[in-house]
C-alpha cells in the first residue's frame, strides 16, 4: 500500500530559489551590459592606462584591421542615411531605397565607393562579401570623402581610431593625416584598459 | 417571476461555500519550471553578448596644418630641449638634440622608457618630446609610448616625421 502511494505522487522540486537566482543573475547582466559590437574580423587593441571613457553617441570611427583594411563607421541608424545620401550627392551614384537601408544598418563599412551598391546588393541577397577596405592614397582618399561627409550629416561627431597593435605605422599615420587635412586635431585612440587595474 | 430576494441569497451563499471547499482542496503551487527555462535563457543571452572590458580613449591632440597662404608661424623649440625617442622593432634609441646628437640605446620596455622620461624631465626644464616613428614601427609601440609620456604628465610632445638620420639609426 505505502509504495503505491509514493509512486503516484512525483518528487516536488522547490523551484522558487532558482528562479530568484536566475533573475537576479540576469537582472545584474541587463544593468551591466554593454553589447559587443561587431568588428571586422579580429582586432587586439593596444592596451594603455587611460581612464577616459569612450562618449556612447556622436561617435565615428575609424576601424584599421590587422590586414591593414581601413574600415569607417558612425554611430546613428538616421545619421547613416544622411551621411550616404551626401556621399551619393557628391559622387553621382545613386543608391535604391533598399539599399539605403541596408547601409543604415551596417555599423562599419570597408568597400570602395565604386563597389559600394554591389556590396550592398550582395546584403540584400544575403551573401556576404569580403571587404577590401576603404581607399586612403593621396591619389585617391576616400576616407576623407566619408569623414567630411559624416560631419555634414552629424556636425557633433567625435572621432576616434580603432587599430589592431600590430599595424604598421604609416596607415596610421594616413588616416591621422586624413583627419588633420579636415582640420580635425583632436581625436581618441581606442585602447583596452590597464588589466592590473581591474 | 424575479424570485424573493432571500432565496437569490441563499443561493448565493450555497454556492460559495461550494467553490471554498473546492479550492482548498486545490493545490496551490505554480510550475515554476517554464519561467526558469525564460530566466536561463536571458541569462545566457547576456552573457554571451556581454563585453566585460569595455575599451578607454586615449585623446590625441594633433598640430593643425597651416593654411596655404599663411605665414609660417611654427613655434620654435631650442634643440637642447629637445628629446627624441625613435621607435624601432625591438629597441629604443634616444637622443637630445637634432644635429649630431649622440644616440643612446634602451630595451623596449614600459619600465626602462618610464625611467628614460623620469630621469630626462628631471634634467631638462620645459623638454618637448618628438616620437619618431619609423616605417616599421607598430601601431602598439606608438600607442604605448603615448600612454606612457601621459602618465608621465608631459605636457609637450609631437609626433614627428622621422629625418633621414634617424632612418639611418635603423640600419645599424
Amino acid at each position: 500500500m505505502g509504495q503505491i502511494r509514493k509512486l503516484k505522487k512525483l518528487p516536488q522540486l522547490d523551484m522558487n530559489p532558482m528562479v530568484d537566482m536566475a533573475f537576479l543573475l540576469v537582472s545584474f547582466f541587463m544593468m551591466t551590459t554593454t553589447f559587443k559590437t561587431e568588428t571586422p574580423g579580429k582586432i587586439k587593441l593596444p592596451s594603455s592606462h587611460s581612464e577616459i571613457r569612450i562618449p556612447d553617441n556622436d561617435l565615428a570611427v575609424i576601424i584599421v584591421s590587422e590586414e591593414g583594411k581601413v574600415f569607417f563607421g558612425i554611430d546613428n541608424k538616421f545619421k547613416r542615411s544622411n551621411m550616404l545620401d551626401v556621399i551619393s550627392k557628391q559622387s553621382d551614384i545613386t543608391f535604391s531605397q533598399k539599399q539605403k537601408q541596408v547601409f543604415s544598418l551596417q555599423n562599419s563599412f570597408g568597400t570602395p565607393l565604386a563597389k559600394l551598391p554591389d556590396f550592398l546588393n550582395q546584403i540584400i541577397q544575403g551573401k556576404k562579401g569580403v571587404p577590401t577596405g576603404i581607399p586612403l592614397d593621396s591619389t585617391n582618399n576616400e576616407l576623407k570623402k566619408w569623414i567630411l561627409a559624416s560631419r555634414i550629416s552629424n556636425p557633433k561627431l567625435r572621432f576616434s581610431i580603432h587599430a589592431d597593435e600590430s599595424v604598421a605605422y604609416p596607415l596610421i599615420n594616413q588616416c591621422i593625416e586624413s583627419l588633420r587635412d579636415l582640420n580635425i586635431t583632436r581625436f581618441n585612440l581606442i585602447t583596452l584598459g590597464d588589466d592590473s587595474s581591474i | 417571476m424575479i424570485p424573493p430576494f432571500e432565496e437569490i441569497e441563499v443561493e448565493r451563499i450555497h454556492k460559495r461555500s461550494d467553490s471554498n471547499k473546492k479550492a482548498e482542496r486545490r493545490n496551490l503551487s505554480v510550475d515554476m519550471n517554464p519561467m526558469v527555462d525564460l530566466a536561463f535563457l536571458l541569462l545566457t543571452f547576456f552573457m554571451l553578448a556581454t563585453t566585460f572590458s569595455k575599451p578607454f580613449a586615449m585623446e590625441l591632440i594633433v598640430p593643425a596644418k597651416p593654411k596655404e597662404n599663411a605665414v609660417e608661424k611654427e613655434t620654435s623649440v631650442k634643440e637642447s630641449k629637445t628629446l627624441s625617442l625613435v621607435l624601432l622593432e625591438d629597441k629604443l634609441i634616444w637622443y637630445n638634440g637634432i644635429t649630431d646628437p649622440e644616440t643612446n640605446q634602451i630595451e623596449y620596455t614600459e619600465k626602462s622608457l618610464n625611467t628614460l622620461i623620469q630621469q630626462q624631465l628631471n634634467q631638462i626644464s620645459d623638454l618637448v618630446i618628438l616620437i619618431k616613428p619609423l616605417e616599421e614601427s607598430n601601431y602598439g609601440q606608438l600607442v604605448m609610448t603615448i600612454d606612457l609620456l601621459n602618465q608621465n604628465q608631459v605636457k609637450r610632445y609631437a609626433i614627428s616625421p622621422s629625418s633621414e638620420f634617424d632612418k639611418s639609426l635603423a640600419n645599424e
